[in-house]
Formats: structure tokens, sequence, C-alpha cells
């Protein structure tokens, strides 16, 4: 592949609109990932790291 | 397409298809070797005294000396030729393993060198290097920038930056010997065994450490991917196909993670080189910035620094050699006040992150992998993701990590004290090669880093997404993340 095909396919790529499942993906590994954050920050406040 | 814009990856890709063993492997083994010739030294043999080391100078004629004093005979140039031939002798070794041209990889590797390490030399100038007023005073001069000894690595990135932007062909006749994956892996097995003797002695907060590196975890692959995903999506129009890698380089782990999701959801092997591309140019504005701004805002706490080059800064290379500067910065602005933190702590935060975030990246790489193959791109012809596939990506250097600081916990904690107390020194050793791998690395990076090339060749939209989320979205939730779960906290103070 050459230089100006890349561009070319970069700059006139056709939009591939988000699939659900995209959409699912996204959105449960936002949600899992806060949910664990939160998790692990309470822990964290709980168990405070010590020296 | 031109070569030097897609330098970053070829050399690899070439190695992986042919030869029997990979960089990771050759990392692991070669991190061992030195961790074990280290080891030595318990029993009162040195094996590897004789490598050199650069203190921070005035006079050029005091800038090297052997390691152990054991070799002093030797002289500080004579300890730089020693280390010059072993690492010629064991890299081409690899480059043999490898099925590289070990002829070429001889000759660009002498270049890499000498150049970096001359790099290094310079970065440890006085005036550049010396940190406090004592040390200003001891070498009689009378301003510095204060860069620290570590400074040397920003020279190293400088010196091989200039070489790839002003010296295209110079950069391409190198090539061969511009490793930096190999270089920092093998740097970072040995860093396992470093961090080992650090943390030896406060067990407590080592193990409160992975609480936090599986905060690291959650952030990187479940937020950041998240939404740099959606970002390339969304507002920038790219295609899944681009996206995935694209988000995984951005978010995760830069190169090795951009490559692994690359594969996994059968992208084209364009796709991942030209993001590994930019993921190192980024990683190089990231080393040239962050570390100076944890400096002058984030002094007086250390380990919220060293949390943040490990979330923030992309390739491993980059954001544990981050690591180091910010450490050296750090600890050198406190010296100045007079809090003396012992070293080593921010540094084994960095590298601890970043070795977390690694672990994921072949498991990671699979869901992908199996959600494209099964729910995305699903035609009768292509090759779904398989479970073995974890493995295959994932990173074997980590192997080398854990092991190494497994056996240097042991050798420190558990061995009877008039062993135990050699321990620091043995593997203090190791760490000069550790240092050593760690400019190699950033000269490496710097070569890789053709600012002007990929401008030409038009990919500002995928720089402009990199560019938003890195900037915009991952820096600062990183900082965000890294003060929550360690802020407060500070290193101990040197005894």
């Amino acid at each position: 592949m050459t230089q100006s095909d890349i561009r070319e396919e970069l700059r006139n790529a056709p939009i591939e609109p988000l699939l659900p499942i995209e959409k699912k993906l996204i959105g449960w590994s936002l949600s899992i990932g806060l949910v664990l954050l939160v998790g692990l920050a309470l822990l964290n406040h709980f168990v405070p790291a010590t020296f | 397409m031109s070569d030097t814009t897609l330098n970053v990856i070829p050399a690899r890709r070439a190695d992986a298809v042919t030869a029997p063993i990979n960089e990771d492997w050759l990392a692991v083994v070669l991190g061992l070797a030195i961790f074990v010739l280290a080891l030595a030294a318990l029993v009162h043999v040195d094996l590897i005294g004789w490598v050199v080391t650069t203190s921070v100078w005035s006079n050029l004629g005091q800038a090297l000396r052997t390691t152990s004093k054991d070799f002093s005979s030797l002289g500080g140039v004579g300890a730089l030729v020693a280390t010059y031939v072993a690492l010629l002798v064991v890299l081409s070794g690899t480059a043999v393993a490898l099925k590289s041209n070990v002829t070429r990889f001889a000759l660009a590797f002498t270049a890499v060198f000498w150049i970096a390490y001359a790099s290094w030399v310079i970065g440890n100038f006085a005036h550049f290097a010396a940190s406090t007023p004592a040390e200003q005073q001891k070498f009689g001069i009378s301003w510095s920038l204060k860069l620290t000894n570590e400074g040397g690595y920003i020279f190293a990135l400088v010196a091989g930056l200039i070489i790839a932007n002003f010296f295209p062909r110079f950069a391409e006749a190198i090539r061969d010997a511009i490793r930096p994956e190999l270089y920092i892996k093998v740097a970072i097995v040995i860093l396992g065994g470093v961090f080992a003797v650090t943390a030896a002695g406060k067990l407590g907060f080592a193990s409160s450490l992975i609480l936090r590196g599986v905060a690291a975890i959650v952030e990187a692959y479940l937020i950041y991917w998240a939404v740099v995903y959606f970002v390339a999506r969304k507002w920038f129009g790219f295609s899944r196909e681009w996206a995935a890698p694209l988000a995984s380089g951005i978010s995760i782990c830069g190169v090795s993670a951009a490559i692994a999701v690359g594969g996994a959801i059968r992208a084209r092997p364009v796709v991942p080189v030209l993001v590994s591309s930019l993921v190192v140019i980024f990683a190089v504005v990231e080393v040239l910035i962050l570390p100076f701004i944890a400096q002058a805002f984030l002094s007086h706490e250390p380990l919220v620094a060293g949390a943040w080059m490990g979330l923030a800064v992309k390739t491993d290379g980059a954001a544990v050699a981050a690591g180091g500067i910010t450490e050296s910065l750090i600890l050198a602005k406190n010296a100045a006040e007079g809090v003396n933190y012992q070293p080593g702590w921010i540094l084994g935060t960095a590298a601890t992150i970043k070795v977390f975030i690694d672990i994921f990246i072949g498991i990671w790489a699979f869901i992908l992998g199996y959600i494209w193959t099964n729910h995305i791109n699903v035609t009768p012809d292509r090759e779904k993701a398989k479970a073995k596939e974890i493995w295959q990506r994932f990173p074997k250097f980590i192997i080398g990590f854990l092991v190494t600081f497994v056996v240097g916990l042991y050798l420190a904690l558990g061995t009877p004290a008039d062993i135990a107390k050699n321990v620091p020194a043995a593997i203090g050793e190791a760490n000069t090669f550790r240092v050593i791998f760690f400019i190699l690395t950033f000269f490496s990076i710097g070569v890789l880093s053709n600012f002007k090339t990929l401008w030409q060749e038009g990919f500002g939209k995928l720089a402009a997404v990199y560019l938003i989320s890195l900037f915009g979205f991952v820096v600062w939730v990183g900082l965000l993340i890294s003060w929550i779960f360690f802020g407060g906290i500070t290193p101990p103070l040197a005894s």
C-alpha cells in the first residue's frame, strides 16, 4: 500500500456507524471501569498505603 | 509509504516471521543473565564490576569509571571500551537469534552505542546536571540547568531526534541496531531486582502498590480505551479497523498494544504500524514535557508523579524512563530543600504501574478479537480469535521482571545477614547495565521519531485523535487517578 493510498483511504473512508455491539462494548467498559474505580478508591480510603 | 515513517516495526515483523525466538524472550534471557552475573558478587566473585558508569563532571577526565573499585585499573575509558565490546558481542548474539544481518547490526550498534553514550556523558556535565547548591559548590560552578545526571537521557533522546530529522539517511543506516523495545525490556527485567532491593525494607507499601496497580489496569483498559475508541469513531469518523488499534495505542501501552490488538482484530499490518509511529512520536513529546511538569507541581507528591508517568506516558520504554527522569528531578528538588527521599520509589512506582498494565494486553486483545471475529467482521473465511492467542500476545519480559523481583526479595529478606548485606551492591552492578539500556532506549526512540516525514504524509487526522485524547483526557485523568491512589504518600527518607 503506498503513501497516497493510505492518505486517500483516511480522507475518503466512508463513515461506519457505531454498531450495537460497539455501543455495548463502550458502555459496559465505562460502566464496569467506573464502578471498579469507585470500589478501589473506597478500599484505598479504608486501607491506606503505609510505609 | 516511505520506509522512514514505518521504521518502528518492519525489522521486528521480519524477525517475528522467521526467527526461532522473539525479542521478548531474548530480553528475558539477557536481563536474567546480567542479573545472575551480578549476583556472583554475593560470593565475592565480581563478574561485571568492569562495566562503565558516569559521574557528574566538570573535568571530562573524571567522568567515567568502573562500577567496582576491583576493576579500577581499567580506567574510565577502558571500562567504556570493555562495556562496548561486551554489549557488541552479546547483542550481536541476539541479532543472530533474530536472524538479522550480524555485520550490519554490529556496525549499526557501534554507531548507536558511541553516540548514545557520548550524549549521556555530555548530559552529565556539571553545568547541565549538578542539581543542588552543594553540588555546584563542589564543582566550582555558579549556575546549572539542574537536569540531574538522568537528564542525560534527554540528551540521548535529542541526539536521536537530530539524527532522525536532519540526517534521515544515517538514521536509516543504523536502523538494524535501533531496537528500543529490546533494550527497554532488558532494562525492565533488571529493574525487577533493583526494585526488590528498594521494596525489601518496606514490604507493606510494596504490597499496597498492588491495589493501586489494579486501579491502573481498570483505568487504562476500561476507561481510557472506551473513551478514545468513541472519540476516534464518533468524532473523527475512523473505521473500526483504525479505531481499535489507535485506541489501544493511546490508552494501554503504545506500540505493544497497538500491534496486539491490530493482530487480534485481523487489521491490515499497515494499521498498527502507522499507529506505532504515532505512539513513539507522542511518547517523545511526553518525555520531554511531563517530567518537568511533575517536578514543578508534584515535587511534594513524589509517588503521584511516578504513577502519573506510568499511566500517562505510552510505550514501556518512554514510561519507565520518564519515571527515572522524574525521580531524579524530584529527588534533586527536594534535596535542595533539605528533604532527602530514598531513591528507587518513584521509578519503581512508574515501572510497576506499567508492568501491571502490560500483563493484560493479551487478554484485552483476545476480548476484542473475539468480539470482532464473532460479531463485527463475521465472514466464513475469517479466522476466529483463539484463547491460545492470550499467551502468544503476553509480554514475556514481565516474567523476567517477576523472577528478578522475587529472587531479589528473597535474597534481601530470606538469606543470612552476611549475604543479605551484599545484595544491594550486587544488584547495583546490574543496575549500571539497566542505565545503559535506558540510554540505548532513549536514543533509539529519538531515531524513530521523524516528525517531518510523518507530517508530510498527511496523517494529521490520526495525530489529531492522538493529541486530543492524550493531552485532553488521558494525561489529566491519569493525574487524577494517581492523586486519588497515591496522594499524601511519600517515599521513606534516605538514611
